[in-house]
């Protein structure tokens, strides 16, 4: 016990060491630095609600992820349907777009125009607005068109060489109706009911122009 | 201190690691070469044996639009029917309306046989039943176990969906990527058209293929046992669309100029004729239609020789298109004016011994250069040429394209020019020169000469190509060459006022006059080498009038020719199609008559 008191009074002594005691009385007997330890305290029940909330969470996780799988799942079933869906409308887009594949083009437009009766390669003549000046011939079409879009039609189009006129559906760029195209299907049926021209040509008709505006143009609704 | 107690455990320590690491590095190794070495392999068993499925994504090839965005080009599906001739011939088991299978009275199936079957294939089709039933009956008379047969290629989706609704197990369809041309022939010269097997063959489809091309790309997945995809497995490298590209052309004006050639060339019986309509302040194409032309949705309905272009691919001799330059390197040396005149018979010999004529006789008349042009005299050209030397009149030629092609790289594109150097020149040639002779040019290079004089003197690269737009959006225009400055404005303005001369005094005025508008230009005919050639041909031309409008501010250059016009030999064959090309291109582009006039300057000195 001794030894072990000169042992500590030996060591050096860093200032603030032991706060409370000054320095400058190095006789005075250090406190003792050993003490007696408290008894561990007796180890105490783990709470169950740790647990529960541990393996409740583990199922939660569980769950949650089998949750997902099975929307996954799920969906890969509707994004099946779906496709299935998008290839049939793409079908019908296709069909569609073959359908009117060529109706835009500038030889039919030209043929339809001229079986009306429009010419074209006119000089035109021209309106200023500014000082109402007629720019020009100031003469009406002469009648003769300068190319004959209809009857000497030229430049080939094979979508549509035997699509019937909309304007006038007995004839097509190349002469010949063929039975299967869209429009003509229309008249052949009108046709096996009855040999009335009119009866024939009506249904041509109304699927060819738009719908009629019954209540005038579409305006905004301004406040 | 080792005793022999401690050593033995180390050693048997030593050894024992020594082997786990030998065997690790094996294993190490043997992983190496399945992740990486071989992991491409493995992989491609592995989706071939298990249930991984691995599709090609097809990308689209890129549409080819007018210069307003119109289509003339883009991409479609049609589809190929196969058949399976061994299962077609044992016909299928007939069911009533509500699906079940009818039995007769023994109790045995009900088939449908293969005829009445092939008869509902061909009422979709559109084929006869008995071709329908042929295939299948003579593909089974070869083998009785054929599994396969064509039915009929190139279906559209309609009749697919049609032919699938039958239910057919034996019909197969494959899908075959096409291209469809909405507006048929107009500006199928120069479009090209694709293969049969998806390969471009012809004209900007073949020659703009890179910007047009799709990269494919492809999708692998794995599927359940009910072929739905298991989710999280799908790997996909995306297909990657072909370029838009956009032409120059207008597809309006071009459909007029190819029903306005088709029918001129028709009504004076020439062998092919073709009309070009460039934009003076750019070079850009605006029209280029000739006849005949290829309807790229049938190449198979025109002969071999009309797929291409010949309006690109022919080369002439220009003739009488070509004097304005000998005028232009006069006025621009200094060595004459409009009014310089030359004494003129209609046929002279010259010091050196050459003959020139002019193609009519005619009195000897003192013809100022603008008389020369209006004319269109060969005699006074070559006087006015002779006044400068034949190098300076080589280079001028040269600098106004002759040999130097055009910026359009066409496939076969000659580049023309001259066959002999200017010191190499003969005593003819050294006049001929001078009236368009002696050298070759293609339309195009004729077209490029007038927007030069139209353009002030400065020559823009011809251009059919605006732009090429990927399909990340990406815009890339063509590299055109520079401008060339050939004339001075000066110059190029007075060689214009000279050709409005040739259309207000010359033979074709009454002809060729569009009323309220100032139009300059210039005929030629010029002659054709015989096809053994030896010599020029006889009493047969290839004729030209090319011009532009409105002369006091031009926009647009127009050039029609024919080649060999049988009812009408000379270039006077080209006055009506030249005025209704013209009248269509000044009403198309709403270009509004000035009705001014020409300033006259004098023929005759």
């Amino acid at each position: 016990m001794s030894a072990e008191l000169y042992a500590t009074a030996a060591l050096p002594q860093r200032p603030g060491y032991l706060p409370g005691r000054a320095p400058s009385e190095p006789d005075v007997e250090p406190r003792r630095r050993l003490r007696v330890l408290e008894r561990p305290a007796p180890a105490r029940r783990p709470r169950l609600v740790y647990g529960l909330v541990a393996v409740a969470g583990a199922l939660a996780i569980g769950a949650a992820q089998m949750g997902l799988s099975i929307l996954t799942t799920q969906s890969s079933y509707e994004i099946k349907a779906l496709t299935s869906q998008q290839r049939e409308l793409s079908w019908q887009q296709q069909i569609l777009a073959d359908d009117v594949a060529g109706l835009s083009s500038p030889q039919y437009l030209a043929a339809n125009a001229a079986s009306l009766g429009m010419v074209t390669g006119q000089t035109p003549t021209y309106l200023r607005l500014s000082d109402a000046t007629i720019i020009g011939q100031g003469k009406a079409a002469s009648g003769t068109s300068s190319v004959s879009a209809l009857a000497k039609a030229a430049v080939d189009n094979a979508l549509v060489a035997r699509t019937p006129l909309v304007t006038n559906p007995s004839t097509s760029l190349s002469g010949g109706i063929v039975a299967t195209a869209p429009v003509a299907e229309a008249g052949a049926e009108g046709d096996s009911t009855a040999d009335d021209a009119t009866t024939s040509t009506a249904p041509t008709t109304e699927s060819a122009t738009p719908p009629a505006i019954t209540d005038g143009l579409p305006t905004p609704d301004t406040h | 201190m080792t005793t022999r107690a401690t050593r033995s455990p180390r050693r048997r320590t030593v050894v024992a690691l020594a082997v786990v690491l030998i065997v690790l590095i094996a294993f190490v190794i043997r992983l190496v070469d399945i992740q990486v070495v071989n992991a491409n392999e493995h992989v491609a068993q592995s989706q071939r044996y298990a249930t991984g499925t691995s599709l090609t994504l097809t990308g689209n090839r890129g549409e080819i639009v007018d210069t307003d965005g119109t289509v003339l080009a883009t991409s479609t599906v049609l589809y190929d029917v196969k058949i399976d001739p061994h299962l077609a011939i044992q016909g299928i088991k007939k069911r009533d309306a509500a699906g079940a299978i009818v039995k007769d009275a023994d109790g045995e199936t009900v088939m449908v046989g293969w005829p009445e079957l092939a008869a509902q294939i061909a009422e979709i089709t559109g084929q006869d039943a008995g071709e329908v039933t042929a295939i299948v009956d003579d593909a089974v008379a070869k083998d009785p176990n054929s599994r396969f047969a064509s039915v009929k290629k190139r279906v559209s989706t309609e009749v697919y969906r049609d032919l699938a609704a039958l239910g057919f197990s034996f019909l197969a369809f494959d899908p075959v990527e096409t291209r469809t041309y909405p507006d048929g022939a107009v500006a199928g010269n120069i479009i090209g058209f694709m293969g049969s097997d998806g390969d471009a063959l012809e004209g900007l489809e073949s020659l703009q293929d890179s910007c047009l091309a799709a990269t494919d790309g492809t999708l692998t997945y794995q599927r359940g046992a009910d072929g739905v995809r298991i989710p999280g497995t799908e790997v996909e490298t995306a297909a990657e669309d072909g370029g838009t590209l956009q032409l120059t052309i207008d597809g309006d004006l071009q459909w007029y100029m190819q029903q306005l050639i088709a029918e001129q060339v028709d009504r004076y019986q020439a062998d092919w004729g073709g009309i070009i309509v460039m934009e003076v302040a750019t070079g850009k194409i605006r029209a280029f239609a000739e006849t005949p032309t290829v309807d790229p949705n049938d190449p198979g309905a025109s002969d071999a020789a009309d797929r291409g272009s010949r309006l690109m691919r022919f080369s002439f001799e220009p003739g009488s298109t070509y004097k304005p330059i000998t005028a232009a390197t006069a006025i621009e040396e200094g060595v004459a004016t409009p009014y310089t005149t030359v004494n003129t018979p209609s046929r002279m010999t010259f010091p050196n011994g050459a003959v020139v004529n002019d193609s009519e006789s005619h009195a000897t008349q003192n013809l100022t250069l603008n008389g020369g042009l209006v004319t269109s005299s060969n005699v006074a050209m070559s006087q006015f040429g002779a006044m400068v030397d034949p190098q300076t009149r080589y280079d001028y030629l040269t600098k106004f394209g002759v040999g130097g092609g055009t910026a359009l790289d066409w496939s076969g594109e000659p580049s023309g020019g001259f066959s002999l150097k200017p010191a190499d020149w003969d005593a003819q040639t050294y006049y001929t020169t001078t009236f368009g002779q002696a050298f070759t040019v293609t339309s195009t290079q004729v077209a490029s000469v007038y927007q030069t004089f139209a353009n002030g003197g400065v020559r823009m690269p011809a251009q059919l190509i605006e732009s090429c737009t990927t399909a990340d959006g990406e815009v890339i225009t063509p590299d055109l060459p520079d401008p060339v400055r050939v004339i001075s404005e000066d110059t190029a303005d007075t060689v214009s006022l000279m050709l409005e001369n040739v259309f207000a005094q010359g033979t074709l005025a009454d002809d060729v006059k569009i009323p309220g508008y100032r139009v300059a230009g210039k005929t030629g005919t010029a002659q054709i080498i015989n096809d053994a050639g030896t010599a020029y041909k006889k009493g047969t031309y290839f004729t030209s009038l090319v011009g532009f409008a409105p002369a006091e501010d031009p926009q647009y250059v127009v050039l029609t020719v024919f080649d060999e016009p049988k009812t009408q030999t000379m270039s006077s064959a080209n006055r009506s199609v030249f005025k209704k090309a013209m009248t269509q291109v000044l009403t198309h582009y709403r270009i509004m008559p000035s009705d001014e006039e020409t300033t006259l300057l004098p023929v005759t000195g």
